[in-house]
């Protein structure tokens, strides 16, 4: 089987019967910001299930961004509900501990070192509890960034300040992780390093993901489920399954990816025509 | 770096050189235009009586310098958490700063006994404006990203204010130090040729004065050259400051290489 459109009714099929993975679900979510004229964002509906990496792929300016501030509560909805169900945190960052945030640029503290910028998330969240040492170098060492502990921001390539943005957010080994285009700004080669390590690092960790992005490419790349939206206001407009597909070594190169790239990118052409 | 620094002390040593030439060869009067090697001999004459007042008028300028930096942060973290003092209390601190200390000077040397802390009073009202209006902008300039990036994991306002406020304030805070070290200086000065010697031991701006009712205008170009020279050290301090706080992260450190 390989990547389908999702209708209205297998959507609460799916719901039905992986009820016990749900991690997230937004209903009819909607946003208003106080400054704009109309809707940025429109009766949301959308699911994460366990070990899910969900891309949620739109154009420019749709509103996907709000939706992963929603979910971790930066952003507060004007409608609508954030359940998380398996833990027990409401529409907030109560819990921080199992949702970490990857930002569209590294977001690093400029007057902190990679060890420190790392760190940081550990010394807010439980100041007085210091995680061991050894675990924070194995994150380091995770993502490749050994040797660079004592290197400030400024002396860092983007591909390495985005190496640290997400050591940064799995040191609080969060359950879920939720990337605002993390690799938008780097050079095509860096991005697709990136993307087969966060590949790994999600296998090796039990993550969840939800990956907001522009690149058609990305998105069938790395994941299982695509929600495709709308703009003006944002909507979802389709959501793509191909949960059942073994994805090979090679799957770049593979005719079946450049086939579903095809889909979906047709999808979003229409997504930006449709009312 | 130090190239440039030899080069325009060469320049200074040059333009001192002109002076002394041109005095000899246009035979100008002395009590009117010392050549430096008068001034110079001046200032080892009278080395015992410069050097306290030297050192009463830093005193006055780094007391004031301190006292700044310790109201302006107060202030500056007050005005960051209340909105409300901020706009209550901006009027007062501008008509402070824009009314010229020479016409304040001679009402707080009429308010305070002492001519030491109405000087130091001065020189901390000109100095204290520029470090606060600084610090004030340092706090409020924190990215949004990074005030989003700490509130995601929960922190409190006090673990904002230690990991993203005050260092992203720090840089704005030290360039503000910079300016109103001299301005402490200049507050100091200006403070007691207004008020007044300082009891005891006056400054270096009564020695002006002395000198001028002396007609010892060498010891009055001494007085002058100290007081830049005390200037240009308290500039310096600072700017050592500075570098050493913000050398590994700030961008106007930034190593070319």
């Amino acid at each position: 089987m390989g990547l389908r459109i999702l209708s209205e009714k297998e959507r609460q099929k799916n719901i039905d019967e992986k009820r016990s993975a749900l991690i997230a679900q937004l209903k009819g979510v909607s946003k208003k910001f106080k400054s704009a004229k109309s809707e940025s964002l429109h009766n949301i509906n959308l699911e994460v299930y366990q070990e899910d990496f969900l891309s949620i792929l739109g154009s420019s300016g749709c509103g996907k961004t709000t939706i992963l501030k929603m979910m971790c509560g930066l952003i507060k909805s004007t409608e609508g509900k954030i359940n998380w169900p398996t833990s027990n945190f409401q529409n907030s960052s109560e819990n921080p501990a199992n949702l970490s945030f990857v930002f569209q640029e590294p977001n690093l503290l400029p007057w902190m070192n990679v060890y420190d910028n790392i760190k940081l998330p550990l010394k807010i969240y439980k100041e007085n509890s210091y995680k061991a040492d050894e675990e924070i170098y194995d994150i380091i060492k995770l993502v490749g960034l050994k040797g660079f502990e004592e290197y400030y921001p400024r002396q860092l390539s983007g591909g390495m300040s985005m190496r640290v943005s997400i050591a940064r957010a799995l040191v609080t080994q969060p359950k879920v992780l939720l990337m605002d285009e993390p690799f938008s700004a780097l050079d095509e080669t860096r991005r697709f390093d990136l993307s087969q390590e966060i590949l790994k690092i999600k296998k090796e960790k039990n993550l969840t993901v939800v990956y907001v992005t522009h690149s058609i490419y990305e998105s069938v790349f790395l994941s299982n489920r695509i929600y495709v939206m709308q703009p003006n206001p944002g909507k979802i407009f389709e959501e793509f399954d191909f949960s059942n597909q073994e994805k090979p070594e090679d799957y770049r190169f593979t005719p079946q990816f450049f086939e579903q790239t095809k889909i979906v990118s047709d999808s979003l052409k229409r997504a930006q025509n449709a009312k | 770096m130090l190239n440039s620094k030899v080069h325009s002390i060469l320049v200074i040593l040059i333009l001192f050189l002109i002076w002394e030439i041109f005095f000899h060869l246009l035979n100008l009067k002395w009590y009117l235009l010392p050549p430096p090697s008068m001034i110079v001999s001046s200032i080892f004459d009278n080395a015992h009586l410069l050097f306290i007042s030297l050192l009463t008028t830093l005193e006055i300028a780094i007391f004031a310098l301190i006292l700044s930096v310790i109201i302006s942060t107060g202030f500056s973290i007050i005005f960051y958490f209340s909105k409300f003092v901020e706009t209550t209390l901006t009027p007062i601190t501008v008509i402070l700063q824009v009314t010229p200390i020479i016409a304040i000077a001679p009402l707080i040397s009429i308010w305070v006994d002492s001519s030491e802390i109405a000087t130091l009073i001065c020189a901390f009202l000109v100095a204290f404006f520029p470090l606060l209006a600084n610090t004030i902008a340092g706090l409020k300039s924190t990215e949004k990203n990074h005030l989003e990036l700490v509130s995601l994991y929960g922190a409190n306002k006090y673990q904002v204010l230690r990991f993203v406020v005050i260092p992203n304030a720090l840089p704005y805070f030290l360039s503000g130090l910079k300016i109103s070290s001299g301005l402490a200086l200049i507050g100091a000065i200006v403070g007691e040729f207004v008020i007044g010697p300082i009891s005891g031991h006056s400054g270096l701006a009564y020695r002006i004065i002395e000198s001028g009712y002396q007609l010892d205008i060498p010891k009055m170009f001494g007085a002058v050259f100290l007081i830049s020279l005390s200037g240009i050290m308290l500039f310096n301090i600072v700017r050592l400051i500075s570098y050493l706080v913000l050398r590994k992260w700030h961008s106007s450190y930034q190593q070319i290489d």
